[in-house]
């Protein structure tokens, strides 16, 4: 079954469903938001949802937890109405809010108990997650408002997760969190995933997309660009190539796969992709006195097929 | 109502309610004390023509008998002011003011519906203001025990005094949380119930001392809280039902408006 499955998801912000506009609420330029997203996460995937600031990544979100209303298309979280259901979703779920804003009169032990007595269902994966991401009981007890950012967000992702959700869905989960954090919440999500939970999870840092995701999709200004699996993705990155060489250069023009083809004195640097084999034969011979051959991060895959989805009118 | 969101909210405000009750108790105590020293000078001196009457009927209290002076208690500034702490100030920030700062998000992110989280805070805002009124009204007795004219106060029509300024206070309310869930920002929603607030309270007050302007007296809140006349014994079922209406119609208007409206990320 799946654990997301959007159809046609969209919003439009600037039209009122209302017939009368409340006080404030006047007619505004039309924002279109969301565009057509459809998209289908599978129970015990771990999904990114990729895209830079204001592409869309928390509009689809606030969709899935009901806090928006589709102008639109429909959404279903584990198979349950987003509209209709929305209640009984988010007993289901962990949210955690991108730049999430906390209770600073409280202290980190009593805000989770609050959160959790709002939740209904018992804690019990609270105390092996404050672990993991060293909040010890002394920390709990001081007030939320003393926290440093790093501090905020990892009682943001407690919150999200103490209750076991069958999924979680996660704002920027790793903002804020320093390297060493960062690596024990990784280990946390793949725990999870391993004990069958899915985690839908909005980011703009493509590395930690590679290092956890099994699935990505990417949007920009509203629109799916595309649903790929990470591992694909990454094989059809391009390689970064890099040749010192002692005499001239090899003639790469017209080589299957070869691309940004820079020669400069005794220095030549291209991208490769796809099959090596006629980029080999066509550097056999050649003065190298060095060669570099490095694969491409998936954020240069990323642009890519940003760059592609940018040619293609919207 | 989700018992653990009363729970919060009740913890969150009780050190600002007891401060609250103990201030209007307090100034509540002070009138009757205040008749029984001064009212009889205070009639010499109206009666001598050196003050206009009008200004000793400020919102229909007076200080020559308990129930007038405990009338002018309720209608004054302070008294207002104290009041609307919990019926403008909580009621507005319950909703908009959480919008503002963000946490909403993590409440919103809760198996609660929309009307719940309206409904339990509607709860929390009557709750606070009948524990207001209700210290008042203990500050009023104990005040007239002290001034040695409690035997003047009639115990059986204090629930019906205690009922009519919290269907005032609680109008405010609702229309306090009205606009704090209409609106995304705390600056709107105070500016709509202050205002509201202040120029019904004007109208009551003109109209109280200038009777030229007594027609204007209708269209406010405040007209509907006779307290004098309750005190008296003198109830008027309308007020009590006109001050259930407005409290209907924003309430109305809050379970019309909060669950369809759209939650935007927060800016």
């Amino acid at each position: 079954m799946s654990a997301i499955a959007t159809a046609g998801l969209t919003k439009v912000y600037g039209r009122s469903r209302l017939p009368i506009r409340p006080p404030g609420h006047g007619a505004s330029i039309v924002v279109r938001a969301l565009e057509d997203l459809s998209i289908e996460v599978t129970e015990g995937e771990i999904f990114g949802f990729l895209g830079p600031n204001g592409a869309g990544k928390s509009t689809a979100i606030r969709l899935l937890l009901g806090f928006l209303h589709p102008t639109s298309g429909s959404a279903t979280v584990l198979g349950l109405d987003a509209v209709r259901d929305s209640v009984e979703i988010r007993r289901r779920i962990g949210y955690l809010p991108g730049g999430i804003a906390l209770y600073d009169s409280l202290t980190g032990e009593r805000l989770l108990d609050y959160l959790v007595a709002l939740t209904g269902r018992p804690p019990s994966r609270r105390a092996e997650l404050c672990e993991r991401l060293e909040l010890p009981p002394e920390t709990l007890r001081r007030l939320v408002r003393d926290y440093s950012r790093g501090m905020r967000q990892k009682i943001g992702i407690v919150q999200a997760l103490q209750h076991d959700p069958e999924l979680a869905i996660l704002d920027e989960p790793t903002e804020g969190l320093d390297p060493l954090m960062q690596r024990a919440f990784y280990g946390i999500l793949e725990d999870l995933r391993s004990a069958g939970r899915t985690i839908f999870f909005s980011s703009h840092v493509l590395s930690e997309v590679e290092r956890v995701c099994d699935r990505v999709a990417i949007v920009r200004r509203g629109r799916l660009v595309a649903v790929e699996d990470v591992e694909a993705l990454l094989a059809r990155r391009k390689r970064n190539v890099e040749m010192r060489l002692t005499g001239p250069a090899p003639d790469l023009t017209g080589v299957a796969g070869v691309s940004g083809l820079i020669v400069t004195d005794g220095r030549l640097t291209c991208q490769l992709a796809g099959d090596m084999q006629e980029f080999l034969a066509a550097i056999a011979g050649a003065p190298i006195a060095d060669l570099t051959i490095e694969p491409a991060h998936l954020e240069e895959a990323f642009l890519e097929l940003y760059r592609d989805a940018e040619e293609v009118p919207a | 109502m989700n018992r653990a969101l009363l729970a919060h909210t009740w913890r969150s405000q009780r050190l600002k309610l007891v401060v609250v009750c103990v201030g209007l108790a307090i100034w509540s105590a002070l009138l009757p004390i205040v008749y029984g020293t001064f009212g009889q000078t205070f009639r010499s001196i109206i009666d001598s023509g050196l003050i206009p009457k009008q200004l000793m009927q400020f919102g229909g209290g007076d200080i020559f008998s308990l129930s007038g002076a405990l009338a002018l208690g309720a209608i004054h500034p302070i008294s207002l002011i104290l009041n609307s702490i919990f019926a403008a100030g909580f009621a507005t920030s319950a909703v908009a003011g959480e919008r503002q700062r963000g946490t909403l998000e993590v409440l919103l992110a809760r198996p609660l519906s929309r009307q719940t989280v309206y409904v339990t805070l509607l709860v929390a805002v009557f709750g606070f203001v009948g524990i207001a009124v209700a210290a008042s009204i203990v500050g009023a007795t104990v005040g007239a025990a002290i001034a040695g004219v409690a035997g003047e106060l009639v115990p059986a029509r204090l629930p019906l005094f205690w009922l009519n300024a919290v269907l005032l206070f609680g109008a405010i309310g609702s229309v306090g949380l009205a606009a704090s869930v209409t609106f995304d920002r705390l600056t709107p929603a105070i500016g709509l119930t202050v205002g509201f607030t202040v120029v019904s309270y004007f109208l009551e007050v003109l109209g109280s001392l200038w009777p030229d302007a007594q027609g204007l007296q209708r269209y406010s809140v405040f007209h509907y809280f006779d307290a004098k006349q309750v005190l008296e014994g003198n109830v008027e079922a309308g007020n009590l039902a006109i001050l259930s209406a407005v409290g209907v119609a924003a309430i109305a208007w809050a379970l019309a408006v909060f669950p369809r409206r759209d939650l935007a990320a927060p800016s």
